[in-house]
């Protein structure tokens, strides 16, 4: 992505094809690899819009931006997943929107030139009646027969940000797909946020061609990090380029103005030389300059420092350790591994038969395939929206109805992740009410409803309290057989579970239609 | 040639419009959009879109010993969410520091009183400090394993 985007930078500089074939050629690397693609074939067009706006189009610009748009597009259809995406759907029709009218721009300056102004007004109007109305024509025929496809769900929720809350509950259940909390910004720029505003102002101060594209990468990559917590990522790149222009910028303005000359002579001469140090500040309008750009250079780089301090400690605290073995701190300090996930992962390879179906929800699908061996229904790459809301309405029902549901979808295994022994909070209880949403947005699943699973105050509670719906379907079930009899704290009654921090409500009950075939050493995983 | 180009214009009349474009539509100036970038800066940081779609409260709370409830500012331990006053609040922080850096560039300009570039300056370092010190305290009361 940064490839391409300076690739079209130069491009954009010096009008030459080669740079601008280079910025397609790194564009059709970035479509090889991710649907982020997408972002970098509307934000190229947006430039282009904006520097016909500001009255900045040049022949630079017409050559870089046709040579992109055409090889790139070229390119970005080899991709079998693109294919004909690029003329067909609405992602990718303001590149193509834009080129036309890079084409038409060109070629009005270039009659405007040729013609003198009564030809050229008339000119004009023949084409605007004909060409121009059929164009638009044609625009609204292919639109409105659904020619030009919407566009789809996960880009459109970009847009607005409420319509996978409402429509889509699988978009909406991906914890990286959350907005972004204030926190998070710090957390992962500490400096760069206060500098991020700066780094604007100074490309504003001198609008280049260049700086204007920064400014749209920016401004448009942080409202789409806002939305999106993953989006971050697209975030990154251009927060650290505009915090280097501003922290650079303050740096010059500042180095400038000390004078190292002066600073030693105050601090090495007696009191009569330094008041005529004092007295050679050049405008009596500017006290103490030398001083000031001396503490404005010292508190840059103590930023930085701490800059620097507070990276490696993000990265060695939340950014380093692999998800699937846990640690955590035990009164004394030393650290304690749990290895559970992989404990039951190698359960199941060994001691299962070699084509055994394992039932789990999509989060763990990799992780069983990979290390179990073993298929599985759901993963993190499956589109079928029905076969998510099938286990899902199996993980809701009670025991007899998820049997028949396992044994249409010829299951022998379910997993589940249980956290109430250790207080670990991303278990399936805690991730429950995602699969009741999925399992109830298709219609097999109409007869599961949300509000069934709260407490009539509208709490979701596993306690006494607790919906009879949800004390007794099969993820409760499985998750808490012979948790009843376990004592987990002092002090606390068995079955106390420590992730809710309450004493669950069904205990002792038997499981009728299946059996628990392993659980792991802190129960985090049960099979 | 000409009568080509009329052709349209046999079936077609155009209307006598006098159409001008209003004249209060003028292309904004660098400092407004500059201020508006600051503003939706200011939005999106402050977590904007996460209240829209969360909605979580204002400021949360909890219940003491004695069981009166007391409100709790800073949501704890979770890095990615947040009550709404904190979020504000933080965002306020992010823009008063890059205020105060923006402020620290104009205090260069050639032809300025002195007391306005005396407080220009002082504004700005206090702006820097204040906004920097700030969002590291609310950090720490979010995460008390900040740094450590």
């Amino acid at each position: 992505m940064l490839l391409t985007y300076y690739f079209w930078i130069k491009a954009v500089k010096s009008g030459s094809i080669m740079w601008s074939a280079s910025c397609a050629l790194a564009y059709f690397y970035m479509v090889s690899s991710w649907g982020g693609y997408v972002f970098l074939i509307n934000l190229i067009p947006l430039h282009v819009l904006a520097l016909m706006f500001t009255g900045h189009f040049s022949h630079r610009v017409y050559v870089a931006y046709s040579t992109v748009y055409i090889l790139g597009t070229i390119l970005s259809m080899q991709i079998p997943f693109v294919g004909f995406q690029p003329v067909q759907s609405s992602e990718h029709m303001l590149a193509f929107g834009t080129f036309g009218l890079c084409q038409l721009f060109s070629f009005i300056e270039y009659v405007k030139s040729k013609l003198t102004k009564t030809q050229f007004d008339t000119l004009f109007s023949f084409a605007l009646v004909t060409v121009g109305f059929a164009a638009a024509g044609a625009g609204v025929v292919l639109w409105a027969s659904g020619k030009i496809a919407p566009w789809t769900g996960r880009f459109y929720a970009l847009l607005d940000p409420s319509y996978a809350k409402n429509h889509i509950p699988i978009i909406a259940s991906v914890s990286e797909h959350q907005p972004t909390a204030w926190s998070s910004f710090f957390f992962d720029f500490e400096l760069l946020v206060f500098m991020f505003p700066v780094g604007i102002y100074y490309c504003f101060k001198e609008l280049t061609d260049a700086n204007i594209f920064i400014i749209m990468y920016g401004m448009t990559s942080i409202y789409f990090a806002g939305v999106m917590v993953r989006l971050m990522l697209v975030l990154a790149p251009v927060m650290c380029v505009l915090s280097g222009i501003g922290i650079s910028s303050v740096l010059t303005t500042y180095m400038r103005n000390l004078d190292v000359n002066q600073l030693k002579k105050s601090v090495t001469s007696t009191a009569q030389s330094s008041t005529r140090a004092r007295r050679n500040d050049d405008s009596s309008s500017y006290p103490r300059k030398n001083e000031i750009a001396f503490g404005v250079v010292c508190m840059m780089t103590f930023f930085l420092m701490t800059y620097v301090f507070h990276c490696t400690w993000v990265t060695s605290e939340a950014y380093s350790s692999p998800s699937i073995v846990l640690s955590a701190r035990s009164g004394d300090g030393s650290r304690y591994i749990f290895d559970d996930f992989r404990e039951a992962y190698w359960w199941l390879r060994y001691n299962t038969d070699e084509d055994a179906k394992v039932m789990s929800w999509w989060d763990y699908g990799y992780q069983i395939t990979a290390m179990a061996n073993r298929t599985i229904l759901v993963d993190n790459n499956t589109w079928n929206n029905t076969h998510i809301s099938r286990v899902g309405q199996a993980m809701s029902s009670t025991e007899d109805k998820a049997y028949e549901i396992m044994r249409e979808l010829d299951v022998d295994y379910v997993l589940v992740i249980f956290g109430g022994l250790i207080g670990y909070s991303s278990d399936d209880i805690n991730k429950f009410l995602w699969m009741v949403r999925i399992g109830g947005s298709t219609e097999k699943g109409a007869h599961i409803k949300e509000s069934d699973y709260f407490t009539p105050q509208g709490e979701f509670r596993v306690d006494k309290s607790g919906s009879p719906t949800l004390l007794n379907c099969l993820m409760y079930k499985l998750s808490y057989y012979r948790f009843g009899e376990t004592y987990t704290e002092q002090d606390k009654p068995p079955g106390y579970d420590r992730t809710r921090s309450v004493e669950i409500g069904n205990k002792n009950f038997e499981l009728e239609k299946l059996e628990e075939a392993y659980t792991t050493e802190h129960w985090l995983v049960r099979i | 040639m000409e009568s080509f180009y009329r052709l349209p214009f046999n079936f077609v009349q155009c209307p006598n419009l006098k159409l001008k474009k209003p004249s209060w539509i003028r292309k904004p100036s660098n400092t407004t959009v500059l201020f508006g970038l600051l503003v939706s800066y200011f939005l999106v940081t402050a977590g904007v879109i996460y209240d829209i779609i969360v909605e979580p409260p204002s400021v949360g709370s909890t219940t003491d010993e004695y069981g009166h409830h007391k409100p709790v500012a800073f949501m704890p331990w979770r890095i990615n969410g947040q009550y709404i006053m904190e979020g504000l609040a933080a965002a306020f922080m992010f823009t008063l520091g890059g205020l105060g850096f923006i402020l620290l560039d104009q205090t260069n300009k050639p032809n300025m009183p002195r007391l306005n570039r005396v407080l220009m300056i002082l504004c700005s370092f206090i702006f820097i400090l204040v906004a920097y010190g700030a969002t590291k305290i609310f950090i720490r009361i979010k995460m008390p394993s900040y740094l450590s």
